[in-house]
């Protein structure tokens, strides 16, 4: 066993070690902060993939979210709560009486996603640069006004109300099984990105990234490898929607305007485009300062309570990321267990110089 | 090739002591002892969680103003003093569902007020179901808020009743037996209004076909002349336009300056001061149903009401800021009653709530938790508001 693969070993433990711990000490408003962090690190390291490695200024993200929350809700709601939401309009033929377990439903949502990303992806990804993103921006909308209209599929603007959370984790039944599903899909998202990245696949994107008519040259074929990013990162997109779907029980289309995607951009940019456990580190940080600086609104320290006062000082943080690392936290770098040791080190090995 | 497969080896097993330690701590999971008791603590906390940023703060504000003005009037129960504890949804869900996770996890709140935005109380739902604590929208008017919700009500009436009040008003007072439909169909408040406006005028005309023409448009469009093409060539004797106030101020502009001058009625949303900024001399005549007048008190409760909120702000009550400040009555006046603080004493003295009389009328909740009201007709007459009429509900 390779050295890498022995600390990524001790890293997953490591998370899993706390989940539990957090399993068992935390109360239900800190779980749900901890669910949506897992939620926005697969939005971001997904996104992170076109993006990042990419380099396919991609902004569609908020509207494969939205395919996969609708696809999976869709699927479990029980036809009784459907007939309940669909009161104004009822829910076409075959889709009014399904009823699906949590993890069919989750992996259908990601392949529609994914199926989206591909539709869209394939005229979009022959431009490039601006062109890409406006256009891209232009499909999420697309997506999310089709479901506006659509209201005999998703109920238009009124909205799905009571969707279920998955009460069993594989097997084993338990109070927070949502959080395991969260998390461990949050797992699997980041292996699997690490993975791909490393793989002849991977060193393709980057060539692309780095120089489109070189990579050309050197025999990558540029299309069916972007394509290839779109359809991978929109699959998680849909993922993580139908986790998001099912943690906060109820979604209408407004959920999914572009503002979405640009938090998550806004999560990348500051992790690091190009860096997986950037967009991990940037996506959990962000998540709990949100709603750390929330005591911010309700007075703080003799200040009188100031709605919006949290997102001043938010802007603030973030400007003083974007200044001081311009390329983000990590740059395009990786968090390793070398570097980790070296930056242990250093202050050691000054020592011994100075000797 | 090798390297790939103990790769995946490898993850395998990663996954397997997974799902021994999840299996292991799964079961011996300890009940602790939740919520400490709230009735021996000297303050009584009310939640409140609405939109104080982004895209819905200006409804968010008024709604908050209506209730903190409640809170002055009202400050205590039990001879206890009640506590405000206002939460920002930022006009998004995901944040509704976390600021209201927050009131009701760290601040122990015992019933929450909010939110403007039917779908930011649809997020709160499941919560406030979950942990046994009622909720009180003021103005979000969505059947789906407390259909299947034992916890959550509403002062306001409902869409069904606005489409009717509208459907009779058009009816009986315009004369209409055809009718076109414009609405903002990203906006749940506008569809669910045009379907009921729609039933209840095919009923009262007796036509199946009375609905003549029936366009869509987004939020935020600019122009509207397809829609209203679409609609006079229907040559209807009403336009019915529920919607945003901007967009439904334009879809009336745009129709004088096209030479439409069928009469156009609408719904609750367009008692805005933006409505006849943008409309000017067109929406002149415009006729809508709403929930509150400030011309005429309703009730004896509405006269305090409206020289305290005249006294306070220093200008006119919008109808959102009475129905805030009638939530809080409501749920202080449930607390009295109940004698307790426990939330479920208190959720069910809410759903007893009869003939209660508020500064928007007197509340009546049905089984559902929705409140029978009478809703107030409006019409637009020298640049200004003027009340019509008082509708009461028929049973």
């Amino acid at each position: 066993m390779s050295k890498k693969v022995i600390t990524s070993l001790i890293l997953i433990l490591i998370t899993i070690t706390l989940l539990i711990i957090a399993q068992n000490n935390l109360d239900s408003f800190s779980l749900r902060i901890l669910n949506l962090c897992g939620i926005y690190v697969i939005f971001a390291v997904s996104m992170n993939l076109i993006n990042g490695f990419t380099g396919q200024l991609a902004l569609g993200h908020a509207g494969f979210i939205a395919v996969g929350a609708y696809s999976y809700s869709l699927l479990v709601m029980d036809p009784q709560l459907k007939e309940m939401n669909f009161f104004l309009k009822p829910l076409i033929a075959p889709l009014n009486t399904v009823h699906w377990p949590f993890l069919p439903a989750l992996i259908l949502a990601g392949l529609m996603a994914a199926l989206a990303g591909f539709l869209v992806g394939a005229p979009a990804l022959r431009l490039r640069g601006d062109y890409l993103a406006i256009a891209t921006l232009g499909f999420g909308e697309i997506i999310r006004i089709i479901f506006t209209n659509t209201q005999s599929i998703t109920n238009g603007s009124l909205g799905l109300k009571g969707i279920p959370a998955p009460d069993k984790f594989l097997f084993f039944s338990m109070k927070n099984s949502l959080m395991w599903w969260v998390w461990i899909a949050a797992i699997i998202t980041v292996i699997f990105h690490f993975l791909l990245i490393d793989s002849s696949y991977g060193r393709a994107f980057k060539a692309i990234r780095e120089d489109e008519k070189a990579a050309q040259a050197m025999g990558i074929a540029l299309f069916k490898h972007k394509v290839m990013a779109m359809v991978i990162s929109s699959f998680f997109a849909g993922i993580g929607g139908a986790l998001l779907a099912s943690l906060i029980g109820t979604i209408d289309p407004l959920m999914f305007r572009f503002l979405l995607t640009f938090n998550i951009l806004l999560i990348v940019v500051v992790g690091g485009m190009g860096s997986i456990s950037g967009s991990i580190i940037s996506a959990i940080s962000i998540t709990i300062l949100m709603e750390v600086l929330r005591a911010l609104d309700q007075g703080f320290m003799g200040l009188p309570a100031l709605p919006g006062l949290r997102m001043v000082v938010f802007a603030l943080l973030l400007m003083s990321v974007v200044l001081f690392y311009p390329k983000g936290l990590m740059g395009n770098e990786e968090l390793s267990w070398n570097k980790l040791m070296n930056l242990l080190k250093k202050p050691l090995l000054l020592k011994e110089v100075k000797k | 090739m090798m390297f790939r497969k103990r790769n995946a080896l490898i993850l395998l097993v990663t996954f397997l002591i997974l799902s021994l330690i999840v299996a292991g701590c799964g079961g011996n999971k300890k009940e602790e002892p939740k919520k400490e008791d709230t009735e021996t603590s000297e303050v009584i906390k009310i939640g409140v969680f609405e939109p104080m940023t982004n895209a819905n703060a200006a409804g968010g504000a008024m709604e908050v103003e209506g209730i903190q003005l409640a809170n002055d009037l009202y400050p205590e129960v039990l001879g206890k003093k009640i506590k405000l504890v206002i939460a920002d949804n930022k006009s998004d869900k995901v944040e509704a569902a976390n600021a209201v996770t927050r009131l009701v996890e760290k601040e122990k709140v015992v019933a929450i007020i909010g939110s403007w935005g039917s779908s930011f109380s649809m997020a709160a739902g499941p919560i406030v179901k979950e942990n046994k604590i009622p909720a009180v929208a003021a103005s979000a008017t969505n059947p789906l808020v407390t259909k299947g919700n034992d916890y959550y009500f509403r002062v306001c009436f409902i869409d069904p009743f606005q489409g009717k009040v509208m459907a009779n008003y058009a009816f009986n007072q315009i004369g209409a037996k055809k009718a076109a439909i414009i609405k903002e169909v990203s906006n749940d408040y506008a569809v669910g209004l045009a379907k009921f406006f729609s039933d209840e005028f095919v009923k009262l005309t007796g036509d199946p076909k009375s609905i003549v023409a029936n366009v869509d448009y987004q939020t935020n469009d600019q122009e509207f002349s397809a829609q209203l093409q679409a609609a006079a060539q229907a040559n209807p004797d009403v336009i019915f336009a529920p919607g945003n106030f901007t967009e439904s101020a334009l879809i009336i502009k745009q129709a004088r300056e096209q030479g439409i001058d069928i009469p156009i009625i609408g719904g609750d949303t367009w008692e805005a001061p933006e409505f006849l900024q943008i409309g000017g001399e067109a929406v002149e005549g415009a006729v809508f149903s709403t929930f509150f007048t400030s011309e005429v008190p309703i009730t004896k409760e509405s006269e305090k009401f409206l020289a305290e909120y005249r006294k306070k702000y220093n200008e006119e009550p919008s109808s959102v800021a009475a129905l805030g400040y009638d939530a809080y009555l409501v749920i202080r006046a449930a607390i009295e009653k109940a004698g307790s603080t426990d939330p479920v004493k208190i959720r069910d003295e809410i759903a007893k709530t009869k003939d209660f009389v508020g500064a928007a009328g007197i509340i009546t909740l049905d089984e559902n938790g929705d409140a029978v009201k009478s809703a107030v007709i409006k019409k637009v007459e020298n640049g200004k508001f003027v009340y019509q009429a008082t509708v009461e509900p028929s049973k």
